[in-house]
């Protein structure tokens, strides 16, 4: 957890403008600068950039593992145990050309919830991820995305209790669906986006197949939402097996 | 990583951002991976990508380029930004001819990285498409604002240090570019473009 040692705080400020989540606040009578724990993400922004003039922001323990779990989903710079690469994250698309992973007739679902900067609680994340598995998405498992780990039930996306009022600055929802459940899946979100206290970002993994591209586009212009202009774009020069 | 599909401002200023990435994929082709990236990063140092780095090592604004590419590891991730559609072509050409066998992605606006890789002569295999924000929106900060947090990846700038920028560069303490360089070293993966951000910063100077 990220500390303010009080003895060395000479209440300057400079730190408060480089939290991401705005946890640094200023005391009213001593003037010095506090962390409100409960809207810190552990991401360490402040204390890998030292930030502090004095020194004065610590580390102390992450004693418990939702603790640990906050920090490993909010500092990308940390290797998730699980996954076994840093950050929240999976390769999705962007190995897709090796692994396979989303093939002709799939599309990948990849929610990026509280971004952009807004953080979230992971009570969101649970009934995002819960709507889409009732749509039809197959969730991915803990050994590709960490909030799996936290799943109790990774067919609903059900999380356990005990992780739900935890904030992070991201954690990624991800799966994928057959294409005739694709539509179903756009709707769910457009139900589920009104009752969440924060935003998220979607992106939809489709193969670059002609056939493919036109159903998505299609898709998207019956349920009336716009037709993307930005794309992550797998080139298709990854090999499998590689001596 | 959000910030590598999901960016934001007007469509003018995405033009000349596009975010490039080596992925290695565990177990089936990392191996020699180190060597593989040394190779990737040095052309894509040919073709003048303005900033990359390693997640672990931080970005070249920040630590010495010789540095990261010493200390890299089979888990390294490897991105950066080009500022120009015709780096983009060039450093296609380059990693098809080098044929590392790694996947290689652009992120971008669509109607710029999918005529570049025909110009390339390269047959996308998957496209991750950005559908924006969803939820509570009115939340989000302002769009000069967001511009600029969202070219770091993983949201490590925070909008009230790119607004704290905003102001030294409005009142002539700093210049655009070193304040959009000052933010670029908190984005330890590289992929915030300084170039796009000093330009942000600049018109938001002159706006006010």
């Amino acid at each position: 957890m990220v500390q303010i040692n009080r003895k060395l705080c000479v209440g300057c400020a400079t730190c408060i403008p480089y939290c991401p989540v705005e946890a640094f606040k200023k005391e009213a009578e001593e003037r010095k600068v506090y962390v409100d724990e409960e809207v810190c993400t552990n991401c360490y922004v402040c204390i890998r950039n030292n930030v502090c003039p004095v020194g004065a922001i610590e580390e102390s323990n992450l004693d418990n593992f939702m603790k640990q779990f906050q920090h490993v989903i909010s500092d990308p710079t940390v290797t998730s145990e699980g996954t076994g690469v840093p950050g929240r994250g999976t390769e999705e698309a962007k190995t897709n050309d090796v692994t396979g992973r989303y093939g002709r007739g799939e599309f990948g679902i990849c929610i990026d919830m509280g971004r952009p900067g807004i953080g979230c609680r992971l009570r969101d994340a649970e009934k995002v991820a819960m709507a889409v598995a009732q749509a039809g998405v197959v969730l991915e498992g803990p050994e590709t995305t960490p909030l799996a780990t936290l799943m109790t039930d990774i067919k609903t996306g059900k999380l356990m209790d005990e992780a739900l009022d935890t904030n992070v600055l991201s954690v990624i929802i991800e799966g994928k669906c057959p294409k005739e459940k694709l539509p179903d899946v756009l709707m769910a979100l457009r139900r589920v986006e009104k009752e969440i206290e924060t935003t998220f970002c979607l992106g939809i993994v489709s193969r670059a197949e002609q056939e493919e591209v036109s159903f998505f586009f299609e898709t998207l212009e019956k349920l009336g939402i716009p037709k993307p202009f930005r794309g992550k774009v797998n080139v298709g020069l990854g090999r499998p097996l590689i001596p | 990583m959000t910030h590598s599909l999901h960016r934001f401002g007007s469509i003018e200023s995405q033009r000349n951002d596009f975010v490039w990435f080596i992925y290695q994929s565990k177990g089936i082709n990392d191996a020699d991976f180190e060597e593989k990236a040394r190779r990737a990063i040095a052309i894509a140092e040919k073709c003048g990508s303005e900033n990359w780095g390693d997640i672990k090592l931080g970005c070249k604004l920040k630590c010495p380029v010789n540095e990261i590419a010493t200390n890299l590891s089979r888990q390294s991730r490897i991105r950066g930004v080009f500022t120009k559609r015709e780096q983009v072509v060039e450093f296609l050409k380059e990693m098809k001819e080098a044929d590392l066998g790694l996947s290689v992605i652009i992120s971008g606006l669509l109607d710029e990285v999918l005529p570049s890789c025909e110009e390339a002569e390269l047959a996308p295999h998957t496209i991750n498409y950005s559908l924006g924000v969803w939820g509570k929106k009115d939340l989000l900060p302002e769009e000069d604002v967001l511009a600029i947090t969202s070219m770091c990846g993983h949201h490590m700038i925070a909008a009230n240090l790119v607004r704290k920028k905003m102001e030294e560069v409005k009142k002539g303490r700093k210049s655009a570019e070193k304040a959009a360089e000052e933010l670029a070293v908190l984005c330890p993966c590289g992929i915030f473009n300084q170039v796009r951000a000093a330009r942000i910063l600049q018109e938001a100077a002159v706006k006010a």
